[in-house]
C-alpha cells in the first residue's frame, strides 16, 4: 500500500471509529453522573483534553491520569480517585483498538511497529476524550451561579 | 467502460439523486430551527462556524459534539440552551441516520462505511439549510 493510500484508509477508518465509539464515550460519562460538575469538574475535563491533544506518546497521557488519581486519594476523594482509575481502564482497553485498526491498515515499507501503534492510540484517545467531554458538560451544564466562563 | 465501471456509475448517480430528494425534504424542518434559533442571541457566525465545520469534518460525531458543548456552555440559555433547541438539533442530526439507513438499503451496496457517510451528508444538507433559512429571516427582522 502507498503512503497516501495508507494515510487515507487511516483517516476514514480513524472517523468511522469515532462516529462508532462517540456512544461509548457517552455511556461512561453517563455513569459517573453523579460526580460532574462538583466532584470532576469542567476545568479538569479541559485540563485532560488539553492533555490528550498534545501528548506526545500514550505514555504521558496515563501519567497525568495517574497523577490526578493519585492527588484524589491524598485528599481522600476516593468516589474521584475512581473516577480516574475507571478512565485509566478505558482509554488503556483503546490500545487493543488501535492494534485491531492497525491490522486493517498494513503499514508503508520502513514504519516503525510500535510508533505507529502507540500514535494510532493516543489519536483514538483524544477522540475518545472529545466525546467524553462533550457528553458531560451536555448534561451537566455550567452553573450560572457560579460566575465562571468556560473556554 | 468495463461492466463494473457502469455498475459503479449508476450507483453514484442513484446516491446522489436520493441525496438531493432527502435535502429537499428537508427545508421545512430545517426552516423551523432557523425559526426559533433567530429568537435566541446566537449570531450569524456561529450558525455559519456550525455550517463550516459539518462541511470539513469527515465525522458525524465532531457536528455533535460541538453541539453539545455549546449546549453545555450555555449557562444563561440564551444561545444553543435556550428552549431545548440545542438539544433538539442533536436529536434531530442523529435521527437523519435513519434516512441514512433507508437510503443504503436501496442501493443494495456492500461498503460497511457507506451509510456512515451518507448520514454524515445528510446532516450537511440539513445544516445548509438551516444555515441559509437562518441568515434570511436574521435579515429580515433587522431591517
Amino acid at each position: 500500500m502507498s503512503e497516501l493510500a495508507y494515510l487515507l484508509k487511516r483517516k476514514q477508518s480513524i472517523a468511522a471509529w469515532s462516529d462508532r465509539w462517540q456512544a461509548e464515550a457517552a455511556r461512561f460519562a453517563d455513569s459517573h453522573r453523579d460526580l460532574l460538575p462538583k466532584r470532576i469538574t469542567n476545568a479538569q475535563l479541559y485540563g485532560l483534553g488539553n492533555v490528550v491533544h498534545s501528548a506526545g506518546r500514550y505514555a504521558d497521557i496515563e501519567r497525568f491520569i495517574h497523577h490526578q488519581a493519585e492527588k484524589a486519594e491524598r485528599a481522600g476523594r476516593l468516589d474521584v480517585q475512581g473516577y480516574w482509575n475507571d478512565l485509566k481502564d478505558a482509554l488503556g482497553k483503546l490500545r487493543n483498538e488501535a492494534q485491531a485498526l492497525l491490522k486493517t491498515l498494513p503499514l508503508p515499507a520502513g514504519t516503525d511497529n510500535w510508533e505507529a501503534l502507540d500514535a494510532l492510540h493516543r489519536e483514538l484517545a483524544e477522540l475518545y476524550v472529545q466525546h467524553l467531554i462533550a457528553h458531560s458538560l451536555y448534561w451537566t451544564p455550567v452553573q450560572e451561579e457560579s460566575g465562571r466562563r468556560e473556554r | 467502460m468495463s461492466e463494473q465501471a457502469v455498475q459503479e456509475v449508476a450507483l453514484r448517480v442513484a446516491l446522489e439523486r436520493a441525496l438531493a430528494r432527502k435535502s429537499d425534504e428537508y427545508d421545512q424542518s430545517a426552516r423551523r430551527y432557523a425559526d426559533q434559533l433567530v429568537g435566541t442571541k446566537l449570531d450569524k457566525t456561529q450558525i455559519r462556524g456550525l455550517e463550516t465545520l459539518a462541511s470539513t469534518t469527515d465525522k458525524v460525531s465532531d457536528i455533535t459534539d460541538w453541539l453539545k458543548l455549546r449546549v453545555g456552555r450555555d449557562s444563561k440559555r440564551e444561545g444553543w440552551a435556550k428552549e431545548g433547541i440545542g438539544r433538539d438539533l442533536v436529536n434531530e442530526l442523529e435521527g437523519l441516520r435513519n434516512d441514512a439507513k433507508k437510503i443504503v438499503q436501496g442501493m443494495g451496496q456492500g461498503d460497511p462505511d457507506l451509510e456512515r457517510q451518507v448520514h454524515l451528508r445528510l446532516c450537511r444538507e440539513f445544516l445548509k439549510h438551516l444555515a441559509a433559512h437562518f441568515e434570511y429571516l436574521k435579515a429580515e427582522r433587522e431591517r
